[in-house]
């Protein structure tokens, strides 16, 4: 890519306009300015002569920049409403995979532990058997469920270059969400030992001096989600300083 | 060469009029847009070439334009066409650009026509 589109690149995509419309402006503009070189150098120019005018005639990178941020219909949804894509649909997100995890540790249990009292201390089963399988897959969702919405929010803000508030504004929300939610499972709450599954959410416990897992497990999980967004920043700054 | 752009002040809604209208005729792809408008109107409309794409791309995205990519010469192009609201945008657009030319038109007469009197 010529220079000045990656100028212009990091411009539309800062001013909140959505990738896949910078991706095909720049495609389309890349086309035309090697249109208007081929014809430059056909009129007898040299080649950095041909370049320049090129240039000159696609328009300043500040004119192509404003002729896309100002219609309003190009932009990202993390640049009209930040809020949904970095607090609602995380939360969604999570909520939706949690789902699904409670749901294979209920069908476990329906399945291969009829008769317990609950789904948990699975310890007498082999390692490679179905049912172990199934336990660990449904508690690998849930485990790493605020993870993966984590890094999805990091993947969109670093796509779309966003400054870090909003980001960290979900994946705190994602990680005190995550680390807070506890999972209780009992026969005998239902009538009837259809099973009862329930999910609470505590960072701190109650009890005076008790161990505040909620807030450590939280704080694991905002450390394994912000890496990736860490290591961005840091290259963004080193480059900019190089 | 780098020709004159026209003042922008007078170009509002222009380029897209200007595009619907060459595209109704052919498909054409951004390049060969921007050459047909400065050729048809001998290049007294110019504008920055690159400008031209957000505004196929808007009317695109309004419906009024489709686009398809072609191969050509080994090249890969995106040639767009318009559609039927597009040719009824370009019907909307042509009335009120007519009015007003016509307005303008008489405007400026009368005041030829005021001095000339006076």
């Amino acid at each position: 890519m010529p220079k000045p589109f990656h100028k212009l690149r990091e411009q539309l995509l800062r001013a909140g306009v959505a990738p896949r419309h910078v991706r095909r402006y720049l495609g389309e503009l890349a086309d035309h300015l090697a249109d208007l070189r081929t014809e430059e150098v056909g009129a007898g120019r040299s080649a950095a002569d041909a370049e320049s005018a090129a240039l000159a005639r696609l328009g300043s990178m500040d004119d192509l920049a404003k002729e896309m941020i100002k219609q309003r219909h190009f932009q990202s949804w993390c640049a009209r409403a930040p809020w949904a894509m970095f607090g609602l649909a995380p939360a969604l997100f999570l909520a939706a995979a949690w789902v699904v995890a409670l749901f294979i540790l209920w069908s476990g249990w329906k399945i291969f532990l009829p008769g317990a009292e609950t789904p948990f201390g699975t310890g007498h089963f082999r390692l490679f058997d179905l049912a172990n399988i199934y336990f660990q897959f449904g508690k690998a969702i849930y485990f790493f469920a605020p993870i993966l919405v984590g890094w999805g929010m990091v993947v969109l803000a670093i796509r779309q270059r966003m400054q870090a508030v909003w980001p960290a504004v979900g994946l705190i929300l994602i990680a005190v969400i995550g680390g807070a939610s506890e999972v209780h499972a009992g026969r005998t709450a239902v009538p009837g030992g259809f099973g009862h599954i329930r999910m609470d959410f505590v960072l701190a416990p109650s009890v005076q001096g008790g161990y505040p897992y909620g807030l450590v497990h939280a704080a694991i999980l905002l450390s394994f989600m912000v890496a990736p967004y860490v290591v961005w920043r840091l290259q963004q700054a080193v480059s900019r300083s190089a | 060469m780098k020709a004159k752009e026209t003042n922008p002040n007078f170009m509002n809604g222009v380029p897209e009029l200007l595009i619907l209208r060459l595209l109704q005729q052919e498909e054409m792809y951004g390049y060969e847009i921007v050459q047909a408008i400065r050729n048809r109107t001998d290049a007294v409309i110019a504008i920055g070439e690159g400008v031209v794409y957000p505004v196929l791309h808007g009317l695109e995205q309004d419906g009024a334009l489709r686009s398809r990519r072609k191969m050509v010469s080994g090249r890969s192009r995106i040639y767009y066409s318009v559609t039927a609201a597009g040719s009824r945008r370009l019907a909307n657009l042509s009335q009120t650009w007519n009015n007003l030319a016509t307005a303008i038109q008489t405007m400026l007469a009368g005041d030829q026509h005021a001095k000339a009197i006076s």
